[in-house]
């Protein structure tokens, strides 16, 4: 039967930063592989689903500031993504100088973004970011659960709830 | 005419399609939500199914809410 130890205590540092990195380590950290795992595949899954609808600028760090910050809380599936998204921005640029806080720069860019095939527009937009900036929230969710769990000092599966106490017959309310 | 490659280029997909992809995304949310919640794993499916559901259903009362307010509110 998996029991709950409170005996080792767990470095809640290690926790956050395994947690963050990689969706689900800290709970295999903390003693809870199964859940770590299925945290793992469905983050993962959810992430790279949502990449997979909208290509590579998926994560865009120049353009989707909120939608990128929900994004880099994967780990590393965003930074993964952040670096393939930077190359096609280098490649795209190539060189040349862009403000891209000036409409006539980020008319520019898109043109050069439509010609490649990458520019990612609604609904495929909708559905990509949405998929990977949940896959971050989720992950944020699990980051802090591994946490406190850690400050806790609680590793392993927990014990099963108690049952309630039995009312002897009789007794009175 | 560029060729599609996966995870480099988008999909092209239609509004219709974009409400199908709704399911996956709160199965997915489910599946998290409820992995770190429940104590006995054994569970969890049944659990995902129940909030899944609750999920499914809610945010389609909410959108005929919101449709009858648009058609009928003066």
């Amino acid at each position: 039967m998996p029991k709950q130890q409170k005996t080792s205590t767990p470095a809640p540092l290690i926790a956050l930063v395994l947690a963050y990195l990689v969706p689900g380590a800290g709970h295999v950290y903390l003693g809870r592989r199964k859940r770590g795992i299925i945290i793992f595949v469905t983050i993962t899954a959810l992430f790279w689903s949502g990449v997979a609808v909208g290509g590579v600028m998926t994560v865009d760090s120049v353009r989707e500031r909120w939608w990128f910050i929900a994004e880099m809380l994967t780990g590393v599936h965003g930074l993964v993504g952040w670096h393939r998204q930077r190359k096609v921005y280098e490649n795209v640029l190539s060189g040349q100088a862009y403000d891209l806080r000036r409409q006539d720069d980020q008319d520019l860019l898109d043109a050069k973004l439509h010609e490649e095939g990458v520019a990612l527009v609604a609904p495929a937009e909708t559905v990509a970011r949405a998929y990977a900036g949940i896959a971050g929230l989720l992950n944020l969710m699990c980051i802090f659960d591994a946490l406190m769990l850690a400050i806790m000092g609680r590793t392993g599966e927990p014990p099963p709830p108690k049952p309630a106490a039995a009312v002897p017959k009789g007794a009175r309310t | 005419m560029i060729a599609w490659t996966p995870f480099h280029n988008p999909m092209t997909l239609s509004f219709y399609h974009e409400l199908w992809l709704l399911l996956p995304l709160c199965a997915a949310v489910g599946v998290v939500y409820k992995t770190i919640r429940i104590h006995d794993l054994r569970h969890l499916v049944r659990e995902v199914i129940f909030l899944m559901l609750y999920m499914v259903f809610g945010l389609f009362a909410l959108a005929v809410a919101i449709w009858l307010i648009h058609e009928y509110w003066p």
